[in-house]
């Protein structure tokens, strides 16, 4: 018993110091944005016929999204969680057509969800985006 | 009676329709470039162009070497001789079926006229081409050999063009006089198979 | 084997430290790593209220930073050109988009690199006034509107911003450069938003999953002076450099050349290109259209249709497609995407039609606000891109000039709030020191901008029978042979004619032949 409660403050400190690395590397919205626009979009427009923007939805209205975790089609809804189409295995699956795809291969499945969604959340319809004098 | 005889050698003939199909092509390529069509794209034009132009360099190395080395080449030496008698003969005898006025033979096989057109070909058509086409072809390079101020693309192009309608005048009136032989197909044959068929009681001059 | 209750937390913390050591990895690869965590600094750990505030912390370790900046176009908005002694920059200079910042630099400096440059008395000797987060943000949510004199939002973390700043990006850069005349893509054609995440086939550099080149790349700079400047560019071809062969300081970088050479086509096939580079420049083949990616850019604006208002009393504003193409305050606009750029001769001489310089309307009848020199025996021109921006703008019949008119701000002699030109155009023209008849009439100008950004891969560089043919791309472009556009007219004429003389004699010939052959038959 002893032995364990060594390893377990061992991995304890571990833990804790791991935490703030991973506190900075949550979500880069730059990278989410590479991936936003060059999968996303581009399927969104050349295949699912329509532009998509992050502005569709508000930051709540994403977090809704992401918790629901449903992306379509239309009419099957439930057929595809939305979290499939960062994972792994989408973009091994569309990485001879789309350079993104292939360049981010090897982000894990988390990691990227947390880049997309950093990404619309930055640039949600209520995000504080900068201002234009248009 | 008529006999067969060999007037075209291997080599000749292979130079002949060789440089037939590269002149060919270098006209319809050539006249793309000028201006005149769209066929190939202007990019496929030049490629062609170009391509076919170091063909015929290289094919003419090859026959220039074999005309002096044979001896081929006194074929081209001009003469007066009977001129007006061709020029007579296309112009009126060869309506009445006079018998024509050149006999070939293995040592003469271009009439007296047709000398003189080769020899327009040799002396003007061709240097004019040939100088203006390795001036196009190093258009790039006048720069650093200092041609620059002498030649412009313009005038090069001009009389490059020039030639290429030469060419063109020629090409037709050859096509057209290869039909006056002993029967309509009777020179093309000969430029095939080589040999052409000689009347050998008829006088020889 | 039945696992203890620590054993199983244990793995369970393992399996989430992996995951996280991994996540981290991952993070910390395709970005580059300071050497310095600005979130460590005690400079930062304060919560600023304004930004002025940041930039005395900056300035405590970047102690040069600041003077550097001062030196710069980017903070004097002023310049003048060597060559014409002409006094530019964007302080000066007038255009036909909003026209110009005098009189209206409350809302213009919202993209100046300061703080409070709100009319002519800002102290441009001030250090704290440079605006180090504008360019050097990675966050993404620092901004400056426009009315507050180059002072950030309210809503800003500026303490977030200033432990996150890093190196410029196409996002800092592009924050002003791509909505330049008030929009995304409006002015420049080749630089809009789309250029912040590009494709490979809108601009090969910038790729963002290639080379993903930043602006400073190519813009690169000493002493936070950037090279590449549109008030004297480079156009002529000229002498070959190569950036690995010669101290970065030596050259402005922000040329096609200075990687690429001058001789930049290898390949056997395609060298003779190479020529083509004393008399083309390299944009006008590799630039094949402008406004690629997805963002229309605006080809016209015409001022004096401005000053409708909707049922409401505010400014009427309507969109097509997504684009402004009215509005009350600003008048009517026209957009163009996907679109070929208009090539010129340049030898990269700009003049501009100052302020107090009578406006001459060209051959086309619009007047030239800057006129790019150039011509094809001049030796040093080079045929180039531009993009050629027509409007319709307010001017002074009488004195003969164009005018500043003060549209922005809240004043009663603002344009865009009591619509009155002559007023507006009264406080602007009084306070830019320049006479005003107070006669308004509006007249046809046009701006060039020459064309260098949306880089296209080669293969998809403007074809050669793009310009080789009768109506190409250059079609109005003189003083140049180009084969297949230009043959001598006599000489086709003549040639073809004795080419069908040839034709028709030979077929006389051969028809007089077949006559007399059936006639001697019979």
């Amino acid at each position: 018993m002893k032995r364990h409660k060594s390893v377990f403050a061992v991995l304890v400190v571990i833990l804790l110091a791991v935490s703030p690395v991973v506190e900075a590397a949550k979500g880069n919205w730059k990278k989410g944005r590479i991936y936003y626009r060059m999968v996303c979009t581009d399927c969104h427009v050349n295949q699912a016929g329509g532009k998509i923007s992050p502005a569709e939805k508000t930051k709540a209205e994403w977090a809704e999204y992401f918790e629901k975790n449903i992306h379509g089609p239309q009419d099957a809804p439930a057929k595809y969680a939305a979290s499939y189409f960062v994972s792994k295995e989408y973009r091994e699956s569309i990485k001879d057509t789309n350079r993104a795809a292939a360049k981010m291969l090897k982000i894990p499945d988390e990691q990227l969800l947390e880049d997309v969604k950093a990404f619309l959340n930055h640039t949600a319809k209520d995000s504080d985006q900068p201002s234009r004098c248009e | 009676m008529t006999v067969r005889v060999m007037i075209f050698k291997r080599f000749e003939r292979f130079w002949h329709w060789s440089q037939a199909l590269l002149i060919l092509v270098l006209l319809i390529s050539g006249f793309e470039i000028h201006g005149s069509y769209d066929l190939l794209g202007f990019e496929d034009a030049v490629t062609t162009h170009r391509t076919a132009a170091w063909s015929l360099v290289t094919l003419w190395i090859f026959a220039i070497f074999w005309h002096f080395t044979t001896g081929e080449w006194k074929q081209y030496i001009p003469t007066l001789k009977k001129v007006d008698a061709m020029v007579r003969y296309y112009l009126l005898g060869i309506f009445i079926r006079a018998p024509h006025p050149f006999r070939q033979t293995m040592l003469k096989k271009h009439n007296p006229l047709q000398r003189l057109a080769y020899l327009f070909l040799w002396v003007v058509i061709s240097p004019m081409i040939w100088l203006t086409g390795w001036a196009y072809l190093f258009y790039a390079k006048w720069d650093d050999w200092g041609l620059d101020q002498y030649l412009a693309l313009e005038q090069v192009a001009f009389f490059h063009a020039l030639a290429a309608f030469m060419m063109l005048v020629f090409l037709i009136a050859h096509l057209y006089l290869i039909t006056t032989g002993r029967t309509v197909m009777a020179h093309m044959k000969a430029m095939i198979t080589g040999r052409e068929e000689i009347d050998p009681d008829a006088e020889e001059e | 084997m039945k696992l203890s209750y620590i054993q199983r937390i244990a793995g369970a913390v393992l399996g989430y430290c992996s995951l996280l050591l991994l996540m981290a990895a991952f993070s910390g690869t395709s970005y580059a790593v300071s050497t310095a965590d600005h979130t460590r600094f005690k400079e930062l750990q304060q919560d600023f209220k304004s930004g002025p505030e940041v930039t005395r912390a900056c300035i405590k370790c970047h102690t040069e930073a600041a003077k550097q900046i001062h030196k710069t176009n980017h903070w004097t908005w002023e310049f003048l050109n060597p060559d014409n002694k002409q006094r530019l920059g964007k302080r000066n200079i007038l255009n036909n988009f909003c026209i110009t910042p005098q009189s209206n630099f409350a809302y213009c400096t919202a993209c100046h690199i300061g703080y409070g440059w709100k009319d002519e008395t800002f102290d441009f000797t001030s250090e704290e006034s440079v605006d180090c987060l504008v360019c050097h943000d990675s966050t993404g949510t620092y901004s400056k509107p426009p009315g507050k004199a180059g002072h950030p939002k309210d809503t800003v973390d500026l303490k977030h911003v200033a432990q996150q700043v890093d190196k410029t990006s196409r996002d800092t850069c592009g924050a002003c450069h791509f909505f330049g005349g008030g929009g995304n893509g409006v002015k420049h054609g080749d630089m809009d938003d789309s250029l912040a995440v590009p494709e490979r086939e809108l601009d090969v550099h910038m790729d963002a999953v290639g080379e993903d080149f930043t602006c400073a790349t190519c813009h690169r700079h000493v002493e936070h002076d950037v090279a590449g400047s549109r008030y004297t560019p480079e156009a002529a071809h000229s002498e070959d450099y190569h950036i690995h062969r010669k101290q970065f300081e030596e050259e402005n970088n922000a040329h096609c050349r200075a990687c690429h050479g001058n001789k930049p086509h290898k390949k056997v096939d395609k060298s003779r290109l190479n020529n083509h580079a004393k008399k083309i420049a390299c944009q006008t083949c590799h630039i094949p259209r402008i406004a690629r990616g997805g963002v229309a850019t605006r080809v016209t604006w015409d001022w004096s249709t401005a000053g409708k208002l909707d049922e409401s009393g505010n400014p009427l504003q309507q969109r097509v497609d997504g684009n402004l193409v009215y509005h009350g305050k600003r008048g009517t606009f026209t957009y163009a995407a996907n679109v070929e750029p208009e090539y010129i001769w340049f030898n990269g001489e700009v003049r501009y039609l100052l302020l107090n310089e009578k406006a001459v309307v060209n051959e086309d009848g619009y007047v030239p606000i800057n006129d790019f020199g150039g011509s094809p025996d001049d030796g040093k021109s080079r045929i180039w891109p531009v993009k050629v921006f027509r409007g319709v703008q307010p001017y002074d019949p009488v004195m003969g000039t164009l005018v500043v008119p003060h549209t922005t701000g809240l004043n009663e002699d603002a344009y865009w709030k009591n619509f009155d030109w002559e007023k507006a155009i009264t406080a602007g023209m009084l306070s830019a020191g320049q006479p005003f008849s107070g006669k308004v009439d509006f007249i046809k100008t046009q701006m060039s901008w020459p064309i260098n950004h949306m880089v296209a891969p080669a293969e998809d560089a403007v074809g050669c029978d793009e310009c080789h043919s009768k109506n190409g791309r250059l079609k109005d472009i003189e003083g140049i042979y180009i084969p297949s556009r230009d043959a001598s007219v006599r000489l086709d004429t003549a040639g073809w004619f004795i080419t069908l003389l040839t034709l028709v004699g030979v077929l006389m010939h051969g028809f007089g032949r077949i006559v007399s052959n059936l006639w001697s038959k019979r």
